[in-house]
Order: C-alpha cells, then sequence, then structure tokens
C-alpha cells in the first residue's frame, strides 16, 4: 500500500475543517473563513502532491477491514482524479461565494460545519474503491446536505428538505439492497476496469439485469433521472452556494458518478451491453435530457429554470456512459467536469443577481447587464455553453457524444442532441436577450451597494472564475492538462486495455 | 512550427477583429478601438490579395485546429475582407447619428472575426465556431436599432440561427463518421450517405437565403444599420455557399438527382426574390430580395458541380467570379442608401443616385459590366449537365435578368422618390463608397482567373445577349413606372416583407395560443409533497427537528467522524 497518508488527508483536510468550524463561535468570522480557505487550499496541495505520484507510476491506496469480507478500501485512479479536482477547485470557490453571500446570515458555523462535512462525503465518494465504501460516503453525502437544504429555516425550506429526504434517503436504501444482493452472489466487490462481474455472469443473466436496474434506480435519484427527479427542483430553496454546490459537484454528481462506476467498474460496458441493460439506461437518459428541457421552459424563478437544466444536463453524462465505445464515454465523463463548471457558474450567477438587486425571476432580469456586466458575462458564457456552442466547454461534450453515438450504433441521440441543443437556446437565449437587450423596466428591488465593483469581490471573483474554466476547457480542449484529455485516458483504459 | 511572418498573419486574420473588440472591455479605450476597427480587416484584406502559402497547426486549441489559405478560401476572404475594410470605414461616420456606436463596432468586430475565421478554418470544428461567432454577433447588428420591426427581424432570425446550428451540428458529426477525420484537406469522399449531404445543403442554406428558408433575410437585412446590411448581404450570406463549397463532395462523383434538384431550387430562388422583390416598397427590402435572387444563380453552380462532376472546376471558378462580383455590388447598392439618405440636397442625392446605376446595371448583367462577366462564366459551367438543362437554362437565366432588372428599377425608383433629409455626408462616407464603386468598375478586369469571360464580353454578339434583357427590363419597368403614374394601371405593390413569414407566424400563433397549461405528472408530486410524505411526516418533523438542532447533529458527525478516522488511523 502506497500513499495511504495522502488518501486519508484528503478526506480529513475538509473533515477536521467541518469539525472544527462546529465548535467554533458563531461571531468568529475571521477565524471561520480563514479555517475554510485553509482547508480548502491545505486540499488542493495534498491532492496536487498525489496527482504527481499518481503521474510518477505509484498508486494510492487505503484499506481496512471492517468486518470479514467487509473492507473499506480507497484508492485514486484516473476516474476519481478527475472528480476529486473537480470538487476540491470548485470547493475553494464555492466557499469563497459563500463567505461572501451568507454575510451578515444567521448559523453560519452550522452552514459552514456541514458544507465542509458535504466535501468530505464527495471526496469519499470519489476515493471509494469498492461498492461497500461507495455506499458509506454516498449516505454520508445525504445526510450532510440535508441541513444546508434546509438552512434557512422557513416552511419552505423545511418541505423542501423533506423532499429531499424521502427521495434520498429510499435511493440510498434501493442502493444497499442491491449492494448486499450482489455481496451475497459476488462476495465483495471492488471496482475492477471492464468488470468485476465476470465469473457469475453465465449462471445469472436475469438476476444480473434485475439488480442493474435497481443499481440505477437507487444511484438515479441522486443523478435526477425522471421520473425521480423531483427533489432537485424543490430542493431550490436551498441558499445559492448550496445549490451551486449540489449541481455542480456533490450531490447530482455523486449520482452520475456513482452509475459511472457501476456501469464501468463494476458490471462493466461488455457485461451491460450483453445484459441489454445499455440500451435500457440509454433510453431512460435520453427521456430525462428532453423531459427536464420541457419543463425548464416554462419556469419563471430562475434557479427553479436552472433545476430543470440540470436534471437535463445531468443525463447527457448517463447518455454518454450508456453509449457503447470510447467516444461516448469521453463524452459523458467529460461533462461530469464540464457541466460542472458551466452550472456552478450559472448558480454563482443567479445567486448574485438575488443577493445584490434581490431578483429572483427571470421576467425581472431586465437591463441587469448594464447594472452587473460581468456576472452577465459569466452567466452568458455559461448559458451559451449548456447550450453547446463553441468554444464552451459545452460543446466538446456534445462533439464527443454525436461521434460515440454514430460509432457505437445510436444515431437516433443525435437526434436527442439537436431537441436539446434547440430547447436548452429556448430557455437560455431569452434570458441573455433580457440581460443585454432590455431595458430596465422598474427599480431593483432591492440594491446592495457592496464593494467596490459590481458587488462583492468574494461574489464576483467565483463566477468570473469558473466562467473562464468553461471556456478553457473549450478553446484548449486538447492541452495535457485539459479534462478531456484525463478523461481520454480513462476510456481508453475501459475499452482499449494495453492499447 | 516555424513562426514567421507568414503564419503570424493567417492567425492575425480572425485574432485581430477578436482584439480589438477586446478593447471595448476598457472604458479608456472605446474611442480609439472605434477609430481603429476598419484596421481589423486589414490582415483579411493583405492576406486575399497577396497569397499565403502556409498552414498553421494548432494542436492544443479545440481538438486540434488547422488554419490555412486555399484557393477558394483566399477569393472569399479577398472580397469578404474588402467589403469589411470598407463597411466599417463608412460605418464610423454613417452610425455617428445613431446611440450605440460602441456596441455596434464590438459586434461588428466579432462578426467580421467570424466570417474571416470561418474562410481560414481547415477542420470542422473551428469552422463551426466560427460560424456561430459570425452568425451570434451579427443577431445584435440586426437588432442594433431596437424598433419594434428589428426586433421581429432578430427573432426570426435568431430561431433560424439555431435551425441552422444543429442541423449543422448533425451534419460536421457525420461527416466525421464518414470521412474519419477533422481536418478539411484530409476529407476523402467515398459513397457520403444522402442524410449527410442533405443536413449540409438545408444547414448552409439558411445562411445563403435559399427556398424555403429564405425569410429571415429580407427582414434581417433591412432591419441592419447600413454598414451592417451591407457585410450580411455582401459577404455573410456567401458563408453559406462556401460551405456547400467546402463540405459537399463536389467534383468527385456524379449525383444527378441531387444535383438537378439543387439547381431546381437554385433557378426558383433567382425567380422567386425577383417576383416578390419587385413588390416591396422599402428600398432595403428589394436589395434583400435581390440577393435571393442572385443566390440562386450560384446555387445553380453548385447543382452542376454535384451533377456534373468533370464541370466542377468550370462551376467554382463561376461561384467564385459571381460571389466576388455580386458582394461589391450589393454592398455599394446597400452602402449607397445609407448615402442617400445622408444626402445634404437633392442634387447630391441625385448624384449619389446616378453612380448607383452602374452596380444596379452590373446586378443585372449589362454587358461589359462584372455581371456580364460572371454570367459569361455561369454559362460556360452549364454544357455539362443532363441534356434538357444546357437548352432549358439558355431560355431561362436572361429571364432572370430581366427579372433584375425590373428589381434595381423597383430599387432606383424607391430610393429617388424618399425625402431629402437634408443631413451631411462626411468624407468618411464617400471614401469607402466610392472605392466600392470602382472596385465594382474594375476588379473583374484585373483578375488572372477571369481573363477568358472579360475577352469573351467584348464580343459583339455576348454584348446583344447580355443586352437584350437589361434592354427588356428597362422598357417594362418604364413602361409600368409611366402608366401607374398617369393613373391608367392602379398598382399598389404591398407584398409583406418576408413573405411565406406572414402565414407562419400566424400558425405558430394559433398553436401557441391552444397550448394549456402543462399538466402535473405523478413524477412532479414531490414539488408539493402530498401522498406518501403525508403518512410520514410526524416522523419527519421529529427527524428534522433532530438536523436542526446543530448540537445533536454536530456531535452525531463528530462520532462518525471520530470512528471514520481510527478506523483510517489503525489501517
Amino acid at each position: 500500500m502506497e500513499n495511504t497518508w495522502i488518501l486519508v488527508m484528503i478526506l480529513l483536510s475538509s473533515f477536521f475543517t467541518g469539525m472544527i468550524i462546529f465548535f467554533l463561535g458563531e461571531e468568529r468570522h475571521g477565524a471561520r473563513t480563514i479555517l475554510n480557505m485553509l482547508g480548502a487550499v491545505i486540499k488542493l496541495v495534498l491532492i496536487v502532491f498525489l496527482g504527481q505520484e499518481l503521474l510518477a507510476g505509484r498508486t494510492a491506496e487505503a484499506r481496512m477491514l471492517l468486518l470479514p469480507g467487509i473492507e473499506l478500501l480507497l484508492w485514486a485512479d484516473t476516474l476519481s482524479m478527475v472528480f476529486i479536482i473537480l470538487s476540491s477547485v470548485l470547493w475553494l470557490l464555492t466557499t469563497l461565494f459563500a463567505v461572501g453571500y451568507l454575510e451578515e446570515s444567521p448559523n453560519r458555523s452550522r452552514f459552514f460545519g456541514f458544507f465542509s462535512l458535504c466535501v468530505s462525503a464527495t471526496m469519499g465518494i470519489a476515493m471509494a474503491g469498492n461498492l461497500f465504501t461507495f455506499l458509506i460516503f454516498y449516505e454520508m453525502l445525504t445526510l450532510s446536505t440535508y441541513p444546508l437544504v434546509i438552512h434557512r429555516g422557513t416552511d419552505e425550506a423545511l418541505r423542501g428538505g423533506r423532499t429531499y429526504l424521502i427521495y434520498t434517503l429510499s435511493g440510498g436504501a434501493v442502493l444497499l439492497v442491491a449492494t448486499a444482493w450482489l455481496y451475497v452472489m459476488a462476495g465483495p466487490v471492488t471496482f475492477t476496469v471492464g468488470g468485476a462481474l465476470w465469473h457469475i455472469a453465465a449462471d445469472n443473466m436475469n438476476i444480473l439485469r434485475f439488480l442493474f436496474f435497481l443499481f440505477i434506480a437507487g444511484l438515479g435519484v441522486k443523478a435526477a433521472m425522471f421520473p425521480l427527479h423531483a427533489w432537485l427542483p424543490a430542493a431550490m430553496v436551498a441558499p445559492a452556494p448550496v445549490s451551486a454546490l449540489l449541481h455542480a459537484v456533490a450531490v447530482v454528481k455523486a449520482g452520475a458518478f456513482g452509475i459511472v462506476r457501476v456501469v464501468h467498474d463494476v458490471f462493466g460496458a461488455q457485461l451491460a451491453t450483453d445484459l441489454g441493460m445499455m440500451q435500457f439506461l440509454l433510453i431512460a437518459a435520453a427521456v430525462t435530457v428532453i423531459y427536464g428541457s420541457l419543463r425548464a421552459l416554462t419556469q419563471d424563478d430562475l434557479k427553479k429554470r436552472l433545476a430543470f437544466s440540470t436534471v437535463s444536463q445531468v443525463s447527457y453524462i448517463i447518455m454518454g456512459i450508456a453509449i457503447f465505445g470510447p467516444l461516448g464515454m469521453v463524452g459523458g465523463v467529460v461533462h461530469l467536469v464540464h457541466q460542472g463548471i458551466m452550472k456552478i457558474t450559472l448558480f454563482f450567477c443567479a445567486g448574485n443577481f438575488a443577493e445584490t438587486l434581490g431578483i429572483y425571476k427571470v421576467s425581472e432580469l431586465d437591463g441587469v447587464g448594464k447594472r452587473m456586466p460581468w456576472t452577465m458575462a459569466a452567466f452568458t458564457i455559461g448559458a451559451l455553453g449548456m447550450i453547446g456552442l463553441p468554444p464552451m466547454a459545452g460543446f466538446i461534450t456534445k462533439w464527443y457524444l454525436g461521434i460515440g453515438a454514430l460509432d457505437g450504433g445510436a444515431g437516433w441521440v443525435v437526434v436527442i442532441l439537436m431537441a436539446s441543443t434547440l430547447l436548452n437556446a429556448a430557455y437560455f437565449l431569452p434570458i441573455i436577450y433580457r440581460g443585454w437587450f432590455k431595458l430596465q423596466r422598474q427599480p431593483w428591488h432591492k440594491e446592495h451597494h457592496i464593494g467596490r465593483f459590481e458587488t462583492d469581490w468574494m461574489l464576483l471573483v467565483p463566477p468570473v472564475v469558473t466562467a473562464g474554466f468553461t471556456v478553457a476547457a473549450g478553446i484548449f480542449a486538447s492541452l495535457p492538462i485539459s479534462p478531456l484529455h484525463l478523461v481520454q485516458i480513462i476510456a481508453q483504459l475501459e475499452y482499449l486495455p494495453g492499447g | 512550427m516555424p513562426v514567421n511572418f507568414d503564419t503570424l498573419l493567417l492567425i492575425a486574420i480572425p485574432l485581430l477583429p477578436l482584439l480589438l473588440a477586446g478593447l471595448f472591455l476598457f472604458p479608456g479605450l472605446r474611442k480609439a478601438a472605434v477609430f481603429l476597427s476598419p484596421a481589423a480587416a486589414v490582415p483579411g484584406l493583405a492576406a486575399g490579395i497577396f497569397s499565403l502559402q502556409t498552414e498553421v497547426h494548432l494542436p492544443g486549441v479545440l481538438l486540434g485546429t488547422r488554419l490555412g489559405l486555399d484557393l477558394t478560401g483566399q477569393s472569399f476572404l479577398m472580397f469578404t475582407a474588402l467589403l469589411w475594410f470598407l463597411s466599417s470605414v463608412f460605418s464610423r461616420s454613417y452610425m455617428k447619428k445613431y446611440s450605440g456606436l460602441n456596441r455596434f463596432t464590438f459586434y461588428f468586430l466579432l462578426a467580421m472575426s467570424g466570417n474571416f475565421g470561418v474562410l481560414v478554418s481547415m477542420d470542422l470544428l473551428s469552422f463551426y465556431m466560427f460560424f456561430a461567432l459570425m452568425s451570434f454577433a451579427s443577431y445584435v447588428l440586426v437588432i442594433h436599432q431596437r424598433e419594434a420591426f428589428s426586433l421581429r427581424a432578430g427573432k426570426i432570425y435568431i430561431i433560424l440561427v439555431m435551425v441552422g446550428e444543429v442541423l449543422l451540428f448533425a451534419g460536421f458529426v457525420l461527416v466525421f463518421a464518414a470521412t474519419g477525420t477533422i481536418y478539411i484537406g484530409e476529407i476523402a469522399w467515398g459513397e457520403p450517405p444522402t442524410l449527410l449531404m442533405a443536413l449540409i445543403l438545408v444547414g448552409f442554406s439558411i445562411k445563403a437565403g435559399a427556398l424555403p428558408l429564405h425569410f429571415w433575410l429580407p427582414l434581417a437585412h433591412p432591419a441592419a444599420p447600413v454598414p451592417a446590411s451591407a457585410v450580411l448581404s455582401g459577404a455573410m450570406i456567401k458563408v453559406g455557399l462556401f460551405g456547400w463549397i467546402r463540405f459537399l463532395p463536389l467534383g468527385v462523383v456524379a449525383f444527378p438527382e441531387l444535383g438537378t434538384l439543387v439547381l431546381g431550387a437554385g433557378l426558383a430562388a433567382s425567380f422567386y426574390g425577383a417576383l416578390m422583390g419587385v413588390g416591396q416598397t422599402n428600398p432595403k427590402t428589394v436589395l434583400a430580395y435581390s440577393s435571393i435572387s442572385q443566390m440562386g444563380l450560384m446555387t445553380i453552380g453548385i447543382g452542376t458541380g454535384l451533377a456534373a462532376p468533370e464541370f466542377w472546376p468550370a462551376a467554382l471558378t463561376a461561384i467564385i467570379l459571381y460571389a466576388l462580383h455580386h458582394s461589391l455590388a450589393k454592398g455599394a447598392l446597400f452602402l449607397g442608401v445609407g448615402m442617400v439618405d445622408g444626402a445634404p440636397s437633392g442634387r447630391v442625392r441625385r448624384l449619389v443616385g446616378l453612380g448607383m446605376i452602374f452596380p444596379a446595371l452590373a446586378l443585372a448583367g449589362a454587358p461589359l459590366t462584372s455581371g456580364a462577366v460572371s454570367k459569361a462564366a455561369l454559362s460556360a459551367a452549364l454544357p455539362g449537365l443532363p441534356s434538357p438543362w444546357p437548352t432549358w437554362l439558355d431560355l431561362l437565366l436572361p429571364l432572370i435578368a430581366v427579372g433584375t432588372t425590373l428589381l434595381m428599377a423597383r430599387f432606383l425608383f424607391l430610393i429617388l422618390r424618399s425625402d431629402v433629409k437634408k443631413a451631411y455626408l462626411p468624407p468618411g462616407m464617400w471614401a469607402p463608397w466610392g472605392i466600392l464603386l470602382l472596385g465594382v468598375l474594375l476588379i473583374t478586369w484585373a483578375l488572372p482567373a477571369a481573363v477568358d469571360f472579360t475577352r469573351y464580353t467584348l464580343d459583339l454578339y455576348a454584348m446583344w445577349l447580355a443586352l437584350w434583357p437589361v434592354g427588356l427590363g428597362i422598357l417594362v419597368a418604364s413602361s409600368v413606372g409611366l402608366l401607374s403614374m398617369r393613373k391608367i394601371l392602379p398598382i399598389r405593390p404591398s407584398i409583406p416583407p418576408g413573405d411565406i413569414v406572414v402565414p407562419l407566424e400566424s400558425l405558430i400563433g394559433l398553436l401557441t395560443q391552444r397550448r394549456t397549461a402543462p399538466k402535473p405528472t405523478p413524477a412532479d408530486h414531490g414539488e408539493r409533497s402530498p401522498g406518501i410524505t403525508e403518512r410520514v411526516q410526524p416522523y419527519l418533523f421529529k427527524l428534522e427537528g433532530l438536523f436542526t438542532d446543530f448540537a445533536i447533529a454536530g456531535t452525531l458527525f463528530l462520532l462518525t467522524g471520530l470512528v471514520l478516522f481510527l478506523v483510517l488511523a489503525a489501517a
């Protein structure tokens, strides 16, 4: 076992931060901020170090036998790294944003404490090396995000939080059943490139089909797949930084990441195809893509519109996974990152409009570009990326999904992509139009003048940076440090071992 | 990749307009950026005139970008850059009377970058990127005046842009699937699927203003301010044509059916544009319809290339000459509308009108004009078509020239009828317009590729062939004008701009009005929380209370955390 301490430290850097913050007084604003930022930076440094170790050809692994046959296993493969890097970078930015956003509001200790725990859980999910470990952190994520969702404490927040809990806990229960069942059949399942179930596949095709279905149903809740998506728009009552994290990194992504793991590292793409379940997954994802966008069309609440857009966009990831072949997989997994940076930009911006001008509705955005040009510019970049226009990151995704679909013999997916592009344009372009080209109709609801820029710098920097990522991930898609490059390595391992 | 002057120049072609647009981010530099904006077209102009024998490979950009300038690209770049250059000089003076000069120039530069970028892109992805940049930036040019008509035009335009984007996306994905490469230079057509060709044809037809997706053009081109109309109608619609040239398997295999279909569509557009155009009351709309009609003629060239591959080189030459000729002539006419608007007196206005007769005659194809040369080139490519077509086209092409003459007569009539607004015409408008007129006059005579055809137009018989349709057109136009002036013919032409868009809009209006509010599906009940939620509510409230109580929750997590840590530490 190599590099055990790095993995443990990555997990604990946010965990301890959270623990200390819980017991820090509510008024210790400065200390809390420093602690938060320190935790995030330390984690980043550790990750850079881990990356160097992996590049040098060493592995990273931490094992612990809990019960006979049940092992807690953390490791870092390329797929883990993609998720770890995404989460830790966006965590840093979201923390900065949250500090600015929650200025003067109550219960900040509780908020930041759970915020850190939530990131620890995400790290655990990313580094989980077997189903059991994955499940533990997956549940931990549910519990640590709940207090964030209901943070405001209003009736609406409690209602939204309840919906969230019901959905995710039931999803977790289904996942637990599936995991336990598989354990009984196949013993402990360690994630293995190409699948870990070949030894039992021949005799258990039908049971495996059912299990695959159970896994997808369990994970599909967090991934907000139709018809299990309804918690996501309800959870919109959470403060903007939480929504940002929920949609871009933590909860929704955990579901999608879980599906990647189950399809590729538990069943394996070949076995899943042999079972006929890839087609099922592909259709379910395609339905979700269209359905989410159709619902987004009619939402006037900006965050709700973004939420339904997430429902749609996360299923791009799943579509990519469900298309057999390396190109589709690249499109799916790279969207894990691309959707993250684009959607977090949009939520940061929505938060900025709400916090600075008191705007929550699309119909109130007229002329906002003149008042907040940088925020609106960031929003525009994120939205154009969602539509999938080059040079934004979303286009790279769409391109790979398109060529992957033709390569994998699922040409109809291109039609889905076309329809989804048009729908995305139909609900994002009007926002851009209002923001830039319409004149302000009424005074802003409650305008704050914070700082010397259009809003507080802590609120302005995160969206501008993530918008920069969105453009950079698209323009420099072929550089060795791009998300695309990492993902291509993963796909090569899955589909062309040794190649 | 050796860095030398040529590679830098190549990269500067699309990049310099972008950089100049970037200056607008700094409020202090905006004035300077407006002043410098014509310079953005200079690299493109230089590369268009003096060819560039170089290719730039940028492996890190997109999926590996290649920029380069082949002969087709260079030819298109030449007239495109010239028109952009002159229009941006023009706009610096012209746009002073409108508000938002800064905003206009910013998006003008972005659209310029997109237009140049498309011409130098040698891979699918950067082509698509620049195409999108051009399309979206010109949306803002269309709606610049913020009037009801420009907003409506913009809306219809942007919808068609999006439709074009998705069709081309699918088309490009299919190109990659069929050829296995993203590099234009490496595309080797085997048997391209029909679907691919259909997507490319329809996808670019929107930009090219081909039937039946032409209707945005007579709305958008007149709605934009004059300098933008000039580049929209002169340069940007040519990108549709350029896209066809780039991505159709031209000159490889014969596609007789598809070729004749395209040819027929082009022919139809030529007549349809003329027919709809003479019924218009806005001079700029007449010009837009004339563009539809002229693009139809260039589409005939594409159809010829598809149907008769061995005649593709001749057709390509014809298309390039025609595009060049049309670009300059149409640009001169659109800028001329701005000149007439600004004319300080009736005398100056008549002078401008006199100047406009020349590009108008050129478009109609009068003898010795660039139009006659281009038409001669087009006729040279037609004999390769399957049997009835050459004879039919010999018969029909002069009729199109008659139609164009009528359009031009209508245009000149409308423009000279408008009121004198007593504005003023600065040299900043005279100079680019004058240069453009000179360009229309001389450029085809200076081109080595056009030598055969210019010589041909000197022939007396050829002159007669070019002359009679124009003469007939003038005769018809003047007699109709005379009759209606004497109130003998009560003609009040009133075809709504955009023709079929009007019934289309009311149809869509009808459909959307009928739509009721979407019914809640069972899946969404979670948002409203009835059903199962009610039964477990009491427990949940307790649970919530537990979690909301931060001390308990915190301790709970501390415990789990400790356990976890111990477990891991023990490992």
